[in-house]
């Protein structure tokens, strides 16, 4: 049995002072296996937008462990933390966050500009990305000539491109209609059966039953984290 | 095949193309600072060289003296005394001088058989064309036997040559002044420009000065043996104090002055007025120094207030960028390089534009402006210079932004 690829251990993170300290993470410990399609769900408050960031190494907890594919983050410097996120996490956003004046082609090759060392064919690279999300014909549209559903899927595409271990979707389906949703929502169970980690963050109970595991999220705690569908 | 930094300048000009109105206008303060800085060291540069090449010229190595109008006490009697003839020999013994000349001279009308032309007649002497830095251009000059027979010959420039001969031959013509016949037995070669007082150098008649003074400026209040003023040329930059000092010796015993007297003549020399116009070429580059250090000063604050503009329109990029793995670092080259590429083509069209200032007042006698790599280079450099440090403030804030905020920017 192979080590899980996300370990946390009495996960801590506060904001605020004195008598105003909020607890958006309180001892939150956590294990997920390579191959899960997590789903992180909570009202807004519930510290799941924190435990994301600190996921995807964007934030540094304030006390307890995290482990990602062996490494881990409470101690990394800032410059290490900047090359852990680009080498093994992928995000996705809400708001898609593509550079507008842009190719669909030169938004999914943005994370490899800052690959060290640099890959190789990023071009061919980026264009395989953009057909795995059925984008194939449209790798030089800009974003603005793309609908909503497509624009994320571009967003998927730059998250896949450099080959992370982990995929890390914050409420993805957030910015579309319920039509688009479902197609993106499929997209990403189709790439989970291709053997990709998920972990998602959403409100929504039906976005979050697209996943397979369900971690209910309130006041920083963890209150439930269920298994459910096929893979149960 | 990749080149190191491409990818950064690529995207540093794309970003100031998306915006080129805005992207001009940053660039106008720094483009004439560093028009006004390419100027400034290209006129302080001029009147350098200006005056190192002029340094021991003939007309640098000349010392010219007159007798003052009024010494200082305002008697009738002391008012004005011309030199004499022994003067100038005296000036002429001076050690280390290379010729010396007394000059007389009054304006007439000289008369050919064809025509007549309105010339200056200078009484002159053996040493007169070389302390005048004068060539021959025919025939031959006054000879010292024709100055002490006070022959009629005279030698003319090349100004009366081509008014009152008009492509004939005119060696060996006669002239007249005051009635008075001359045989022309030499021309002059052409000097160019005019004199300090704007007239034509080569409109003159040489004739021996003891002619001169007997057949035509007799009836002038200039009698015997007196001259109006006093050329030597032989003082080099170094030794022209020695010089200064000697005339000045040589001029009070013959006038009877004692060392503290004030003298009632005046030593005069061409360097000393080249440094008065190296003077004015300083003022003028200390101007445009500072209009230079203003421009680009406000260019430098333009640079960064559209940096600082950009840093916050595109907070949500840097967000991204530091997501999928942007360090701080690459951050903070990509906008520094956009500051630089921005200084960079403002420093060019800078120095186009100082070149073409230049080109247009360099018609102007006062403005000498040399051009050399140097100053392109320090004038570019220093459009650089205010890329820098105009550019990383906004740049260094850009790298230190928190990626969270940054994304949720709005």
């Amino acid at each position: 049995m192979s080590a899980p690829l996300i370990e946390t251990q009495n996960l801590v993170k506060t904001y605020g002072r004195g008598s105003s300290v909020i607890k958006a993470l309180d001892e939150v410990s956590l294990t997920i296996d390579r191959g899960e399609f997590v789903a992180v769900i909570g009202a807004s408050g519930s510290g799941k937008s924190t435990l994301m960031n600190m996921l995807g190494g964007l934030d540094k907890p304030d006390g307890g462990d995290i482990a990602i594919a062996g490494q881990s983050l409470a101690r990394m410097s800032k410059r290490a933390l900047a090359y852990f996120r680009n080498e093994t996490i992928g995000f996705v956003f809400q708001q898609f966050q593509l550079l507008p004046k842009k190719s669909a082609l030169t938004n999914v090759r943005l994370p490899m500009q800052y690959r060290r060392p640099r890959l190789d064919e990023e071009n061919e690279r980026a264009r395989q990305s953009l057909e795995r999300v059925g984008l194939g014909d449209r790798i030089h549209h800009k974003p603005t000539q793309l609908s909503g559903g497509q624009q994320q899927r571009v967003a998927i595409a730059r998250a896949l491109v450099g080959e992370p271990d982990l995929l890390l979707a914050d409420e993805p389906t957030g910015a579309l209609d319920s039509k688009t949703s479902t197609n993106v929502m499929e997209l990403l169970v189709e790439l989970n059966r291709q053997g990709i980690t998920i972990v998602l963050i959403t409100h929504d109970k039906e976005v979050a039953d697209y996943a397979n595991r369900v971690i209910k999220m309130r006041d920083g705690k963890i209150v439930e984290d269920v298994r459910q569908g096929v893979l149960a | 095949m990749r080149i190191p930094g491409l990818t950064t300048l690529t995207l540093a000009s794309g970003s100031l193309l998306e915006r080129p109105f805005r992207t001009l206008l940053t660039m106008l303060g720094i483009i004439i600072g560093v028009a006004a800085v390419f100027a400034m060291l290209s006129i302080g540069e001029g009147s350098r060289q200006k005056i190192l090449e002029n340094i021991d010229s003939v007309e640098a190595r000349t010392i010219s003296i007159f007798p003052n109008w009024n010494n200082g006490r305002a008697s009738a009697r002391r008012a004005w005394r011309p030199f004499t003839e022994q003067d100038v020999l005296d000036i002429q013994a001076i050690p280390g001088g290379e010729a010396a000349t007394g000059e007389l001279s009054q304006e007439y009308s000289i008369v050919s058989e064809t025509s007549d032309w309105r010339a200056n007649v200078i009484g002159a002497d053996p040493q007169y064309l070389a302390a005048n830095d004068l060539q021959m251009q025919r025939g031959r000059p006054i000879t010292q036997t024709e100055i002490e027979r006070r022959e009629t010959v005279a030698v003319i420039g090349t100004s009366v040559v081509r008014s009152l001969f008009r492509g004939q031959d005119p060696m060996g013509e006669r002239i007249k002044i005051q009635n008075i016949p001359f045989e022309i037995i030499g021309i002059v070669d052409e000097t160019e420009g005019t004199n300090w007082r704007g007239q034509d150098q080569n409109n003159f008649v040489l004739v021996p000065r003891p002619t001169g003074r007997a057949r035509l400026f007799g009836d002038d209040r200039l009698v015997r043996n007196q001259v109006r003023s006093i050329r030597i040329v032989g003082a080099t930059h170094e030794d022209r104090a020695r010089f200064e000092r000697e005339v000045d010796f040589i001029m009070r015993r013959s006038r009877g002055l004692t060392a503290d007297e004030a003298p009632d003549f005046r030593i005069f020399n061409f360097s000393a007025n080249r440094q008065a116009v190296a003077e004015t070429q300083r003022t003028l580059s200390l101007l445009l120094a500072t209009m230079g250090a203003v421009s680009l000063i406000v260019g430098g604050v333009g640079v960064m207030n559209i940096m600082l503009v950009s840093v916050t329109e595109r907070t949500r990029e840097i967000g991204l960028r530091m997501a999928i793995g942007a360090r701080g670092s690459d951050i903070l080259s990509q906008f520094l390089t956009e500051a630089l590429l921005l200084s960079i083509i403002s420093g060019l069209l800078g120095l186009g534009l100082g070149y073409a200032v230049s080109q247009v007042s360099l018609g102007t006698d006062e403005i000498e402006m040399v051009f050399s790599p140097n100053i392109a280079i320090l004038s570019f450099g220093s459009a650089l210079l205010v890329g820098v440090v105009f550019g990383f403030l906004p740049a260094q804030r850009a790298s230190q932004l928190n990626p969270i905020e940054a994304l949720r920017h709005e």
